[in-house]
């Protein structure tokens, strides 16, 4: 497992210094923009962490068991990593809240890393909510990647398609979640993506055993 | 095809790899006492699975042909020029003098003529060589 | 003393056809085992569940004692060259290069020598920083052949490695097995279907036609197995007498007929003084006749131990 980890690190370029390169970016634009853009910025870091993952899977899985790691190894490895990169990114993300915070949005009332619900308590809390968030969103690019893999891209459409139905199920048997969600604070929302991020790391786990290259 | 140092397709290889050997040997190539190339040098050489060459050292082996020294290697056993030669000549009749005869019946030369004929060729030659 | 690769009523169904159709086989720990057969008859389904790539339909399969599907002790020690490897690869980010695969590959097999592998690049002329996506078929090969034997590992199995390359570039790869072979003995299975040019590395060899093994046998013992007899047609049907026909031509009063079964030095003298021509079937004839085998097939078969 620890040998997939260093395999899917072997430029480590890539799973560093990218998501960090991202990062500075959206805040640059998010200075230049001036005034409440909270929450396009890090929404790009979100997306590049599901790309991420959905790459680590989908491109990466073929060479890796020629080097003949297990798939299970793999998928392990791999979702280790992102959710190690999720726990620092988580961090550096509150780091620059508490930098925000105390120059009061950059001198420019600029509230990039900050948003009413989400990431408005203490530097604890936003760490958790940032790692939470990414890890699932990784995990969940790794699951696409892997039901690509296995079943191409009408499996990719069937999955997406299931996806639709279930949130239309719940939607049906909720009515209120769409308010309910957003009634939520800080930290139940962070709790309910866990769960989600529970259900994706099962997933794609139980998808990857008979994935075939 | 690929040219293997003149190996054929006819024949399993150990054996030829065998032949080759004692030829060697019994041209005098390889002296007695002198250490026979080892089973990867002649892999290598011919180009061939190292499992199928030391089978044809094997064959010279199992015929008291080759003397194994632990450690070291395979070396050309005393006296066994001599075998060979011996051999080479107990087949010469089969080999050489039989096909002779068959061709020289086939075309209508009778024994007579066939002997005028390498009496021929052997003077021919022997004055070359002088 | 345990066999390197034991498959035993292997079946492999896909929903159109049947890949493989209850394989038996056995090979043996450090040996080179020839995997033959026509395109489409196989050998890469065989070798893609020996890597635990691809799983089975039924039937058991062992390599190096276990199953080795989903098992990191076994697939640790095992490495597959495929002519079709797919690599990692990004869109506009900086480029995976020949370098970084072999480096992830030196993470993964603890035989591993860096050292034989930039001597191998260097055979083949490929540059280390070059992008694996920018690569000619040819040089996939060889960076493919380049893991396979830089990693040393116990088993070794080739997929018709050598796509794209050159007789030149293929007789360096031969020529490269062999001195491995000899410096760090393996198991080594070769698929080909250049089989001429491979078949003297071979210790046994495997035919496979259609999914089913038709041939399991010592290389080296089918030289000579078969033979294409011709002349006349009298001379020809006297001499093949009692002995397994495959096919049979004629022309006139010229016939010509393939033997199985090797010949004496009585046999050819007796040939020659029937006026016949005796030419010996290469392996790679005799496998393209694979699927007409009927006779004689059965005497073909015997086994080096394993």
């Amino acid at each position: 497992m620890i040998r997939v980890a260093r395999y899917q690190l072997t430029r480590p370029v890539l799973f560093v210094a990218l998501p960090l390169a991202t990062l500075a970016c959206v805040f640059a634009v998010d200075v230049g923009r001036g005034g409440d853009t909270f929450r396009g910025g890090l929404a790009v870091v979100l997306l590049m962490f599901f790309v991420t993952g959905l790459q680590r899977t989908g491109r990466w899985l073929p060479f890796g068991l020629a080097l003949g790691a297990t798939r299970r190894s793999f998928y392990a490895g791999t979702a280790l990593l992102g959710v190690s990169m999720s726990l620092l990114y988580g961090l550096v993300i509150a780091g620059l809240q508490a930098i925000e915070r105390a120059t009061d949005g950059w001198g420019l009332s600029v509230t990039c890393f900050r948003s009413p619900h989400l990431l408005n308590g203490p530097w604890y809390a936003t760490w958790l909510t940032s790692f939470v968030g990414l890890s699932a969103l990784f995990l969940y690019g790794m699951w696409f990647g892997i039901v690509n893999r296995r079943w191409g891209m009408l499996g990719l459409i069937a999955f997406i398609a299931l996806q639709v139905l279930v949130g239309l199920a719940v939607m049906f048997a909720y009515p209120n979640v769409g308010g309910h969600l957003d009634s939520l604070d800080g930290l139940d929302l962070t709790g309910v993506t866990a769960a989600l991020a529970v259900v994706f790391l099962a997933g794609g786990h139980a998808t990857v055993r008979r994935v075939t290259v | 095809m690929r040219e293997m140092a003149g190996l054929d397709e006819g024949t399993p290889l150990f054996a030829q790899v065998a032949e080759r050997l004692a030829a060697e040997i019994a041209d005098g190539g390889l002296a007695e006492g002198e250490r026979v190339p080892s089973t990867n040098e002649l892999a290598a050489f011919y180009r061939i699975n190292p499992a199928t060459a030391a089978k044809g050292i094997n064959v010279l082996a199992d015929e008291g042909l080759l003397d194994k020294r632990r450690g070291i290697g395979m070396f050309v056993a005393a006296g066994s020029r001599a075998t060979l030669l011996a051999r080479r000549r107990a087949g010469f009749t089969e080999r050489y003098v039989e096909p002779l005869l068959t061709e020289a019946t086939r075309l209508g030369i009778g024994s007579e003529e066939l002997i005028a004929l390498i009496k021929e060729c052997s003077d021919e030659r022997r004055g070359v060589a002088v | 003393m345990t066999p390197a690769v034991s498959v035993t009523g292997l079946t492999r169904r896909y929903p159109d056809h049947v890949a493989l159709d209850d394989v038996h086989l056995t090979i043996g720990t450090e040996t080179i085992t020839g995997l033959l057969g026509r395109n489409g008859a196989g050998k890469t389904t065989l070798l893609r569940i020996l890597a635990g790539q691809e799983f089975p339909s039924s039937g058991s399969v062992h390599v190096l004692g276990s199953p080795p599907a989903e098992n990191e002790n076994v697939l640790r020690r095992l490495v597959l060259v495929r002519e079709d490897q797919e690599y990692p690869d990004y869109q506009g980010y900086p480029d995976f290069k020949v370098s970084h695969a072999l480096r992830a590959a030196s993470f993964c097999y603890q035989n591993w020598d860096a050292g034989l592998a930039s001597s191998l690049l260097e055979d083949f002329g490929l540059r280390a920083n070059k992008a694996v996506k920018s690569l000619s078929r040819g040089q996939r090969s060889a960076l493919g052949i380049t893991i396979g034997l830089a990693a040393r590992a116990e088993v070794t199995l080739f997929d018709e490695p050598y796509a794209g390359l050159d007789a030149v570039a293929r007789q360096v790869f031969y020529d490269r097995l062999l001195a491995e072979y000899a410096d760090f003995p393996r198991t080594v299975v070769l698929s080909t279907h250049l089989i001429d040019e491979a078949a003297a590395l071979f210790e046994n060899v495997v035919v496979i036609d259609r999914g089913r093994v038709v041939l399991d046998a010592a290389a080296d013992g089918l030289r000579g197995m078969v033979t294409a007899v011709s002349g006349p047609v009298l001379a020809v049907d006297s001499f093949t007498q009692g002995r397994p026909v495959w096919e049979r031509r004629g022309l006139g009063s010229q016939a010509s007929v393939v033997m199985v079964g090797q010949l004496s030095g009585e046999d050819r003298e007796r040939a020659r003084s029937l006026g016949l021509d005796l030419a010996p079937l290469s392996l790679q004839q005799l496998v393209a006749r694979a699927p007409g085998w009927a006779v004689g097939a059965g005497s073909l078969t015997e086994r080096t131990s394993v």
